[in-house]
């Protein structure tokens, strides 16, 4: 007996549904960091000609939000939001850019109240909600920095210490990008997942294409989440939390990976034994020549690792890689390996309650419980297909 | 139409079950997977073996035939029998067709050209040779299926039967264009006729024009003689369906 892989792919895509953010709580997300775009907009900063440009960026752009887990819990929404000040970047410098910015956040008494320390790269507005679901609203500040032949590259401010310095960056070249990885199966899933969502939730949107494209979710999109929420799981509370592989490394790999499959076991299946058969990397041993064909990660000549930013091949987000005796390299496929036997081996199971009780442990017990009903037994796949071969065609070439 | 295809696809992956089915657009649907058989063939050694495929199904199957690639990178570069672009040359398209109807059907497809193509491949992997002979590459194989389907025996009878086939379509009441002075129908009439079943005026035209290419290239190379008259029947009539689609 084995786990029926249809059952099994559906309680999936719920759980991932289920760490995602609701339809109502992503409309209350966007209310939010609209009106702080607005008062953001409204201010004026020195060396500016024109308010600034504000947009989502990262996990709420992408659609691959899942919901953090801090201390053991389910805790709020991370939302990044770019704050683009259109003023050229040598009349002015990271600090200057960060400061205004906080300045006029402070300008604003609620905001003020708000306000988490300054973080490294943003300033945080924490919403505490009602519904004891809030969000922590990170704001960047950056300048326009048009590179690497894209017309939306910025530059981020980037403290180190006391010290402000600009860092590279390029989120809405990078949604491009991963859109359209994403283009073909958001295609064939859009109208479907429209619709339900207007089932699901029928006050908030007016019409089925009044539901934003960033609702939709497809395979592709639900495997990132359930393999986030895997590394929050792992990584949460352990040593080496600090090695734990970041989104956009995990983004970036699945998306390359990523063959337009149907369902979210095919896709998460696909994705994460491809990247177990990179690990060999870690010893410096060869990979098959299919994976290291496709140069997802790139091992070089002094042992240091690059996977390189789809959008700006300079930015390396393996820069750390190597650091204390590569233990993020090694986190990373200790991680995949573990995925891979929690998530994707797991199908040969023949005992329900033991893989139930392994997904509670592995994804949380909160947002697997609702869907443990959907995993069912079936009979092991047959063995390989007889085939008699009779009067063979002859192969040929042109 | 539709509804057949769904449930053809469905018999496949019942069949062979680890094919997902992948992306479906206007064009294709694809299936993707491993592959998964246990072949044998009478004096041959049975082989049990996996590839990594992707099977696209094109809109407009069963007029066209599916085509594969293998995606795992199993299949050695130096092997011969894959088209530049990655797909494996299963057979000239004629003999596709005919091994396709014996069986015509998305498991058939499979069970009579993808796993015998894949077990040839194995075979030849271990035993550098292929267990049921190889076509020539290029318009030498299309005429090497014609001489041994129809039992001809040289390539200006080949040349003949398509000049036949791409002027008349089948005449039974015609010479027969071997040369042998019967009605076709009571000479190579019989297996004629069911390979011109097969064909479409596309498909014949094709694959006159690689025959007659291949009988003048080898003609100037003096290595067959071919007749005066062959080549101003051939000719006129290359004539005739030019100023026809003009």
């Amino acid at each position: 007996m084995m786990i029926n892989k249809i059952g099994y792919s559906n309680f999936l895509n719920n759980v991932a549904e289920d760490i995602d953010i609701p339809p109502g709580k992503y409309q209350q997300a966007v209310d939010r960091y609209e009106s702080v775009g607005r008062w953001l907009e409204d201010g004026s900063y020195l060396g500016s000609d024109g308010a600034p440009d504000i947009y989502p960026q990262g996990s709420f752009q992408l659609g691959t939000v899942v919901r953090p887990i801090r201390a053991g819990a389910e805790a709020d929404f991370d939302i990044d939001l770019v704050c683009e000040l259109p003023i050229n970047k040598d009349s002015t410098s990271a600090y200057m850019v960060k400061k205004m910015i906080g300045d006029r956040l402070n300008d604003h008494k609620r905001y003020r109240d708000m306000r988490d320390d300054e973080g490294k790269r943003c300033w945080t507005i924490i919403y505490a909600e009602q519904d004891g679901i809030g969000f922590h609203l990170d704001v960047l500040p950056s300048v326009p920095d048009r590179r690497y032949f894209s017309d939306t590259s910025i530059a981020i401010t980037d403290r180190q210490g006391g010290f402000y310095q600009w860092s590279a960056s390029d989120p809405r070249g990078y949604g491009k990008w991963f859109n359209e990885k994403n283009q073909a199966a958001f295609e064939q899933v859009q109208l479907q997942q429209r619709r339900s969502i207007m089932s699901k939730a029928p006050t908030i949107y007016l019409s089925v294409d009044k539901v934003p494209d960033q609702l939709v979710r497809t395979p592709l999109q639900r495997a990132i989440q359930i393999m986030k929420r895997h590394r929050d799981v792992k990584f949460n509370g352990v040593q080496a939390a600090k090695y734990a592989p970041i989104s956009m490394i995990v983004t970036t790999l699945a998306a390359y990976l990523y063959q337009n499959e149907t369902d979210v076991y095919a896709a998460l299946a696909a994705i994460v034994s491809k990247l177990h058969g990179h690990a060999g990397l870690v010893e410096n041993r060869s990979i098959e020549l299919k994976l290291s064909s496709l140069d997802l990660i790139r091992r070089m000549s002094d042992g240091t690792w690059y996977i390189g930013n789809p959008v700006n091949g300079e930015e390396n987000f393996a820069d750390r890689w190597h650091e204390d005796n590569h233990a993020r390299a090694r986190a990373f496929f200790l991680w995949i390996d573990a995925l891979k036997k929690d998530l994707v081996d797991v199908i040969a199971e023949n005992r329900l309650d033991t893989a139930r009780n392994q997904f509670k442990k592995v994804l949380g017990a909160s947002a697997v419980s609702a869907h443990l009903g959907l995993l069912s037994l079936t009979e092991v796949a047959a063995s390989p297909v007889k085939v008699t071969i009779e009067n063979p065609a002859r192969p040929w070439k042109p | 139409m539709k509804r057949t295809l769904a449930s053809e696809i469905a018999e496949l992956q019942q069949k062979y079950r680890g094919l997902t089915r992948v992306l479906e657009t206007e064009a294709c649907i694809e299936l993707l997977g491993p592959l998964q058989f246990e072949a044998s063939a009478d004096g041959y050694e049975p082989i049990t073996d996996e590839f990594e495929i992707k099977l696209i199904v094109p809109s407009s199957y069963p007029k066209e035939l599916p085509w594969v690639r293998e995606t795992g990178g199993r299949i050695k570069e130096n092997y011969e029998h894959v088209f530049n672009n990655g797909k494996l040359c299963l057979a000239v398209p004629i003999e596709e067709r005919l091994t396709f109807e014996q069986q015509p059907s998305l498991v058939g497809f499979v069970d009579k050209l993808l796993v015998p193509y894949l077990y040839g491949y194995c075979f030849w992997e271990k035993h550098g040779e292929h267990p049921f002979g190889e076509r020539e590459h290029g318009e030498a194989g299309i005429v090497g299926f014609y001489v041994e389907k129809l039992g001809l025996s040289d390539d200006i009878q080949v040349l003949e039967v398509l000049l036949h086939l791409h002027q008349y379509g089948y005449r039974g009441h015609h010479d027969c264009p071997c040369g042998s002075g019967a009605k076709l129908r009571n000479c190579h009439g019989h297996a004629l006729k069911k390979l011109y079943q097969l064909h479409t005026s596309e498909t014949v035209r094709r694959d006159f024009c690689a025959v007659l290419k291949y009988c003048l290239q080898r003609d100037s190379e003096g290595e067959l003689e071919l007749p005066a008259a062959l080549k101003r029947r051939t000719g006129n009539c290359l004539e005739k369906t030019a100023g026809n689609s003009r």
